[in-house]
């Protein structure tokens, strides 16, 4: 039965391909839709342009270049890029191009550029043609609404008689009279209006209308808003100097006939031209846009394609490519489980190109390709690789943003599963508020396929990623809740209440419940506004929290005991964990039991003060013998007994480890030299093909010194004993977020809903109706979300500091497979 | 004191500059980049740096002036993000920044005219961190009164020209005497305006503005060694600030008939002793460059300063300047001289 690599990673091995050169693109095609090989960089002293298929990854570079010009071109068109949801059964060895196919696609791809830009560039000129008719019709019109004023004619007779004949002939035509018209960019108007001023000095008239669609500027490729202008002049040389200004200012000019007449005939011939023109370029524009909706719905498997045979030459680069260019040797790791897996998959591969083969060369069945597969000894770390499914996933990722695990050591995110839940329910106790929580994170269970396939903003994904810890944390919530009897701040009386209310009484007077019985389970509703219940639900939290703590610790104190009789470490047992197991228990165990027994006790009936404990364990190392208030008989000699051996605990802590290794070292000194050293190193590996080519860039042993043992452990000591004290205070969080949480829902009920049940008849209910929206809306915004996510951080925290450093090394590497869904979806991987 | 505040409004910035440093190619990116054969090879290992795909969407043949323009695209946009974030003082200390680019945009505006290229040419020519909007109209007019009175009274250049309008004739070396004169005292103002800033921005600015200014003089008299400017003419010219400033050096200075006599005034400042040294196939200019490398990695040890902005903008000249180089030889194919860059980081 295969492992499940759960509660520690799955067991990985160095396996070396040797792949025939003519398969290694199919090969590794089917090894990527596997997903399961994470592929050594065997060339990582080479550069990355001079490996062997840098030419390969240049075209594809250049394909999808072409590709991104399509997508432009469709983009500005607003033509939708149909995505092809290609699910991973598709994406699988069956469906590989082949090398014609490929060069087919880079070839069509270099066409539709082509195509494209040509259509691009043709439409690009005629859209400039019809701007320039466009604008200057524009002008035509609005140099007509001047024309057709009165004073204009004074303007236009300003002009010296012979002047005109001049112009006639003169080749450009703007010049022609004492006017210039043309139209400019808006926001250059004044600009334009400003140097015109200085140069003649205000000898100029200047009009401007704004014209009112926008206008396409060949410059930018965009259309902006522009302004027809006619400025009146005088004289040939400011005349040429003015249209010199106006050029350089990126002004378009256009001549005018002054004479009515000529106007009109000039503006029935430009509206000709730009009926033609609009027509070719409106032909135009269909012609590519048709062009572009055939390719439309296809682009996005074609682009699919070439990413992924792309990311199939960027791992062939990371192979050694042997000199005689006949195969390729891969290395790369593997989950134990899954070697059969891949044996099979490339026995696939061989059996199908070999039978291609055969039956081109004319059916030697003999003449096959073998793939080998070879799992060699190394002396490298594996990676770490946790086998995961949609519930566990998000769990294992909250762990893994910590660290990733060491190799096979023992995995936080399994006992995480149950305990971030119950710690953040703890902090979140009210069946209302867990259960809006659980049918939030129901919901995104429910619909989980259709919403994954849906585009999801920043927030949303880290809810949807996170619906089964929200669902669980709903879920424990409720039972917590049920547990302190709060539902929205409010009370259930399930069962027969174990304290009963006298039953007469003048207002005003103080009255005292007596106890008839113990409520069935849970805290007993009675509780609710009695005057001492914030005394009670405190003294009661707080114990709980420490308890809680105490427990979280104690277990995961177990895993490094786990861990060590794994990795078989007995000096880690006795010089770590045995001192560091008593020095907990005899403080924060002693004090666990101490809380437990006094709740067992009941002070009043045997007539004592009840101790406090507080004050009992600060004695305890204070004034150690001393005792105020007697818990139980003997206890003077216990508290002494346990504060010796947590005090012989530290030094033992202290000295064990580094000593042990000392005296190990220095047998290692003497037994090297009986030849027993090289026997793990790859060069006495038979199995590896690579041994003998010095490609190997081992990974440098660390050589360990006594005194960074020394040091490090004076570090571990002193941490873990602080530690012990500052991590049980610590779990003190969960009372006061606890009682935070029920504190807030009691007030805003009173405040909002609760006022509303004084009033009656028709302002009562309309009172209770916007009351309890207010209430519902801030229900959901502060004590679900806002109160939600905070009591989430503090369940992350205990987890990450206070239970995880007590057994988690977390000096892991994580393991990138290389699999096509990550070459597609870098960002979900 | 000054650091407590400074993160206020200028904290973002500065870490984004800083980002933007860390991205400035090591010296071991240049080595691997020196050892490419082609430029397609140069494309793909830019592309494990920080200019990340800039190329990708160049259709055709790779050349050394798309990959520079490219280049001054990205350090354009950086810049202007810049902008856009700062507030004062530092929105000014960026305009005068971009003064600098301003005036050398005018020269090459009016060159072009004098030399009757064609305008678009030119344009393409300006450097965009020196636009504005009217340097288009700069190829109209053909005398500098004019052109003054026109456009430039609108610019914040207006006032550097107060020295400079007595020139009637536009020449080549008139234009370049124009020039030098603008820099002095766009030089001379900026300066004024760095040391009202806030220590040590003041501080680092002021060594920046003095080496400019020093390098400016060095160059001046260098290149006025065999031509007919009086004493009188190049002593105008001479910025007013840095080390060379004090007149016993730019009387020794201007009065210099050869190139001997120029070198034992500029030795005279420690510094600047090596600048003249021509081993190892460094010209002046590389000697400069240089110099102003190790000013701007020297600026990085201070924060809270604005000289950050100055220092990472030079260093990203630098280094557009050395890629431009090391594709030019690459292209020409000219392996020998490959490894003439400059790598300061």
């Amino acid at each position: 039965m295969p492992e499940e690599a759960m509660f520690r990673s799955a067991e990985m091995s160095m396996i070396q391909f040797y792949i025939p050169a003519e398969i290694g693109r199919e090969t590794l095609y089917s090894l990527g839709s596997l997903g399961l090989v994470e592929f050594r960089d065997l060339n990582s002293k080479v550069n990355e342009f001079q490996r062997s298929f840098v030419g390969e990854i240049r075209r594809m570079d250049n394909v999808e270049r072409e590709y991104r010009i399509l997508k432009n071109a469709m983009d500005r068109r607003s033509i939708e890029m149909t995505e092809s949801f290609t699910g991973k059964n598709e994406i699988s060895h069956a469906n590989i191009m082949s090398t014609s196919q490929l060069d087919e696609a880079c070839s069509n791809a270099q066409l539709l550029e082509d195509r494209i830009t040509e259509l691009s560039t043709a439409s690009e000129g005629l859209l400039k043609r019809q701007m320039d008719l466009k604008q200057y019709q524009q002008v035509l019109n609005s140099t007509d609404s001047y024309f057709d004023r009165s004073y204009t004619s004074d303007l236009i007779n300003l002009n010296d008689a012979n002047n005109n004949d001049i112009s006639a002939e003169d080749g450009d035509v703007s010049r022609i009279g004492n006017f210039i018209t043309g139209v400019i960019t808006r926001i250059k108007v004044p600009i334009l209006e400003k140097i015109l001023w200085r140069v003649l000095r205000g000898n100029l008239f200047m009009k401007t209308t704004e014209i009112p669609e926008k206008m396409f500027d060949p410059k930018s490729k965009e259309f902006v808003d522009k302004d027809c202008f006619v400025i009146f002049s005088h004289g040939e040389l400011i005349m040429s100097r003015i249209s010199k200004i106006c050029e350089s200012l990126d002004a378009d000019l256009y001549f005018v006939d002054p004479d009515h007449k000529n106007r009109q005939n000039q503006k029935v011939v430009v509206n000709q031209k730009l009926t033609d023109v609009t027509t070719v370029l409106e032909n135009t524009d269909r012609t590519l846009e048709t062009e572009l909706r055939v390719v439309a719905p296809e682009l996005d498997a074609w682009w699919t394609a070439i990413k992924l045979e792309k990311s199939v030459y960027e791992i062939m680069n990371r192979c050694y490519y042997d000199m005689s260019r006949k195969c390729l040797i891969g290395e790369g790791w593997v989950p134990k489980d899954d070697l059969p897996r891949i044996q099979a998959s490339l026995d696939e591969m061989s059996t199908r190109f070999s039978r291609i083969s055969n039956s081109a060369s004319g059916g030697n069945s003999d003449d096959s390709i073998p793939i080998i597969m070879n799992t060699i000894e190394t002396t490298r770390t594996p990676p770490t690789y946790f086998k995961t499914n949609k519930f566990t996933q998000a769990f294992q990722a909250m762990c893994d943003s910590y660290g990733t695990a060491t190799y096979r050591e023992v995995n936080p995110g399994l006992p995480t599963i149950a305990t971030f839940p119950f710690i953040f329910a703890i902090m979140f106790g009210d069946m209302g508020h867990g259960f809006l929580m659980f049918l939030a994170a129901l919901m995104l269970v429910i619909y989980e396929d259709p919403i994954s396939k849906m585009k999801r903003d920043e927030i949303f994904d880290m809810a949807y990623y996170g619906r089964y810890i929200v669902l669980l944390m709903g879920a424990f919530s409720m039972y917590t809740g049920f547990v302190y009897n709060d539902v929205y701040s409010l009370s259930m009386s399930l069962f027969t209440s174990g304290w009963k209310w006298p039953l007469e009484w003048k207002e005003g007077d103080l009255i005292t419940s007596h106890q008839t019985g113990v409520y069935a389970i849970g805290l007993d509703p009675m509780w609710h506004g009695a005057e001492n219940a914030l005394l009670f639900a405190n003294s009661y939290k707080m114990k709980l929290s420490v308890l809680i703590g105490f427990i979280h610790m104690s277990y995961s104190y177990m895993f490094s005991l786990v861990n060590a009789l794994y990795f078989h470490r007995p000096v880690e047992i006795i010089g770590n964990f045995i001192p560091g197991f008593i020095f907990l228990h005899a403080i924060f165990g002693y004090l666990s039991i101490c809380i437990v027994y006094k709740w067992c006790v009941d002070w009043v009936a045997i007539g004592k003060p009840a101790p406090s404990l507080l004050n009992m364990l600060i004695n305890m190392f204070l004034s150690p013998g001393v005792i105020d208030n007697q818990l139980y008989p003997g206890q003077a000699t216990v508290q002494v007994i346990l504060l010796l051996l947590a005090l012989i605990c530290v030094p033992c802590m202290l000295l064990i480890k580094p000593l042990w290794f000392r005296h190990t070292h220095s047998e290692k000194y003497i037994s090297l030299p009986n030849g027993q050293g090289d026997d793990h190193s790859e060069g006495t590996n038979s199995n590896n093909l690579l041994s003998n080519l010095h490609l190997d860039d081992s990974e440098p042993v660390e050589e360990q010194a006594f005194g960074d043992i020394m040091i490090n452990q004076v570090i571990h000591t002193i941490e873990f004993c602080l530690n012990s004290v500052s991590h049980t205070a610590s779990y003190l969080r969960l009372w006061a977020l606890s009682l935070a949480h029920a504190q807030l829902s009691s007030v805003l009920w009173t405040m909002t809903i609760g006022a509303s049940f004084h009033f009656s008849g028709i302002i009562g209910i309309f009172f209770i109706f916007f009351m309890f929206a207010l209430w519902f809306i801030l229900t959901v915004c502060i004590l679900v979300v806002m109160e939600g996510t905070s009591a989430m951080l503090h369940a992350l925290r205990l987890h990450w500091v206070e239970s995880m450093s007590k057994y988690f090394e977390g000096e892991g590497i994580a393991y990138k497979p290389y699999s096509f869904a990550t070459v597609l979806h870098p960002d979900q991987a | 004191m000054e650091g407590l505040f400074f993160n206020i409004n200028d904290g973002f910035i500065e870490a984004v500059v800083r980002g933007y440093k860390n991205g400035l190619l090591s010296s071991s990116q240049y080595v691997n980049l020196t050892q490419c054969d082609t430029l397609e090879d140069l494309k793909l290992q830019l592309s494990a740096t920080d200019y990340g795909n800039f190329l990708s969407n160049v259709s055709g043949v790779l050349s050394t002036s798309i990959i520079e323009s490219k280049l001054n695209d990205n350090l354009v946009s950086q810049f202007r993000y810049l902008k856009a974030q700062a507030s004062e003082p530092l929105s000014t200390l960026m305009d005068y920044i971009s003064y600098g680019y301003m005036i050398d945009n005018v020269a090459l505006m009016i060159t072009g005219t004098v030399h009757e290229r064609d305008r678009s040419e030119m344009l393409e020519r300006c450097h965009p961190l020196g636009w504005f909007d009217t340097l288009p109209t700069l190829s109209v007019a053909t005398d500098l009164e004019s052109l003054y009175e026109t456009v430039l009274v609108d610019t914040p250049l207006a006032p550097y020209f107060h020295d400079c309008l007595s020139v009637d004739d536009l020449d080549d070396m008139n234009i370049e005497i124009i020039r030098n004169t603008l820099f002095k005292a766009y030089l001379e103002d900026f300066s004024d305006f760095a040391k009202t800033l806030s220590s040590p921005s003041d501080e680092v600015m002021c060594r920046f503005l003095a080496f400019e200014a020093d390098k400016r003089s060095i160059n001046i008299c260098v290149n006025s060694l065999n031509t007919e400017l009086t004493p009188e003419d190049k002593l105008k010219m001479m910025p007013g600030l840095g080390r060379l400033s004090n007149p016993a050096f730019q009387h020794q200075m201007v009065h210099s008939d050869d190139l001997e006599q120029l070198k034992i005034v500029v030795n005279s400042v420690g510094e600047y002793k090596n600048f003249f040294d021509e081993s190892n196939d460094k010209s002046m200019e590389d000697h400069f460059y240089e110099y102003e490398m190790t000013l701007c990695k020297n600026a990085f040890t201070q924060q809270f300063t604005y000289s950050t902005i100055w220092a990472f903008l030079r260093s990203k000249e630098q280094e557009i300047r050395n890629i431009a180089w090391i594709s030019e030889c690459i292209s020409q194919n000219q392996k020998d001289r490959i490894n003439n860059y400059i790598a300061a980081y």
